[in-house]
């Protein structure tokens, strides 16, 4: 009971953490940036946009106070799910036909939920060091930290081009997409080269359910034959 | 490699655990129940209680053939997780303000994330298994599998409620459920039972979200006093 003393002041400080206020600022923007996102377009691009940004920030500040904490690793990654999950959902109500983006999100929760545990299970730091796969895209996902980032940066960014481009209250997702491609503009470009990371980004996601899956099952076989 | 070819059938026959077929099944029927949602809204509503329903018989499954597996575990909770995410998407759709989905749904993401983290953090078997908390009602909440049942239930059960009741393309939440609860129906008992059902949880998700932080943080720190 003595101890319990002395950690609660501790428990604080590390809720006070800089990256940690920076996660909280990150939340506050996504609030702000989602509670505007059906009458300002662009503002909630912006601000959501501007979130994303400080994701990399937050790291940063962690290594650069040598402030890194569980909690603000937990922290950083559900304002990813959550404000990924919200968008995709404005993105559903925007675009025909829902499904898509229904299943991407589909998608996102499944192949991080399975990641993050079979990461817990295989005792790995991060789900980021993935040494032992025999597929050549998730070595090179995974070896190349540049890539990586083109890929989740190109998910964000899509998705973003994808709202603010919509004019109408529906739209056909193929045919504004096929239209905007064939304008030949700088917009042009940048949309095809987020859909080509997406697009690496969302295989990633569909193998390392595969990949997590075999973790989980492999975790209670070798749990059977140690005893 | 001798070792590989052994392990290789023992995966495949964890995959083919009776509960775990359960868990496939699970999913094949909310696809087919989403595939459908705009357009049948009566079979979504069998397809997805089904599919809820059997949530309960791939456990028993588990114990009853003693097949219980992690990768059993996870596959239900991943269901639970993204069944329950299109759900709210889809009543984001028909009901205004959709920020009040929106938020369920982070809420939804956000608590399970957590308190996922903090069960692996703390050692614990199950998220279910809290002996430790202040707070009453998550004493209730988790010294009562009942009580548990029929606040879980009560969400599922609201939700599909809300969605069946909408008779327009977008409807306004506040109204529709007023109207509901006035009607002094049937319907009006089951809806006020599920609101309140629905309402406890949502409180627990919020409560969780704190003790989850705390852990990590706990943890964080007794890493550091062992060291």
């Amino acid at each position: 009971m003595a101890k319990k003393e002395r950690p609660r002041p501790e428990k604080l400080s590390v809720y006070l953490y800089i990256p940690n206020i920076v996660g909280y600022m990150r939340v506050l923007l996504n609030c702000v940036a989602f509670a505007v996102c059906f009458s300002n377009k662009t503002l909630f691009s912006l601000l959501y946009f501007f979130s994303f940004c400080c994701d990399a920030v937050d790291g940063w500040c962690a290594r650069r106070f040598n402030q890194v904490s569980t909690f603000g690793a937990v922290l950083d990654m559900v304002t990813d799910r959550v404000s990924t999950a919200c968008l995709l959902v404005i993105l559903s109500q925007v675009y025909r036909p829902s499904l898509v983006f229904l299943s991407l999100l589909a998608l996102d929760i499944a192949s991080h939920w399975l990641q993050m545990y079979s990461t817990f299970l295989a005792g790995k730091s991060s789900h980021k060091d993935v040494k032992d796969s025999t597929s050549w895209l998730f070595r090179l996902y995974y070896g190349n930290r540049i890539f990586m980032c083109y890929c989740c940066v190109s998910c964000e960014v899509l998705y973003i081009i994808l709202l603010l481009i919509a004019k109408n209250q529906t739209e056909n997702l193929l045919n504004v997409v096929v239209a905007t491609l064939t304008q030949i503009s700088p917009l042009s470009f940048l949309l095809a080269l987020t859909l080509f990371g997406w697009s690496m980004k969302q295989t990633i996601n569909i193998i390392q359910m595969k990949t997590a899956a075999d973790v989980c099952v492999l975790y209670d076989i070798e749990k059977q034959q140690k005893p």
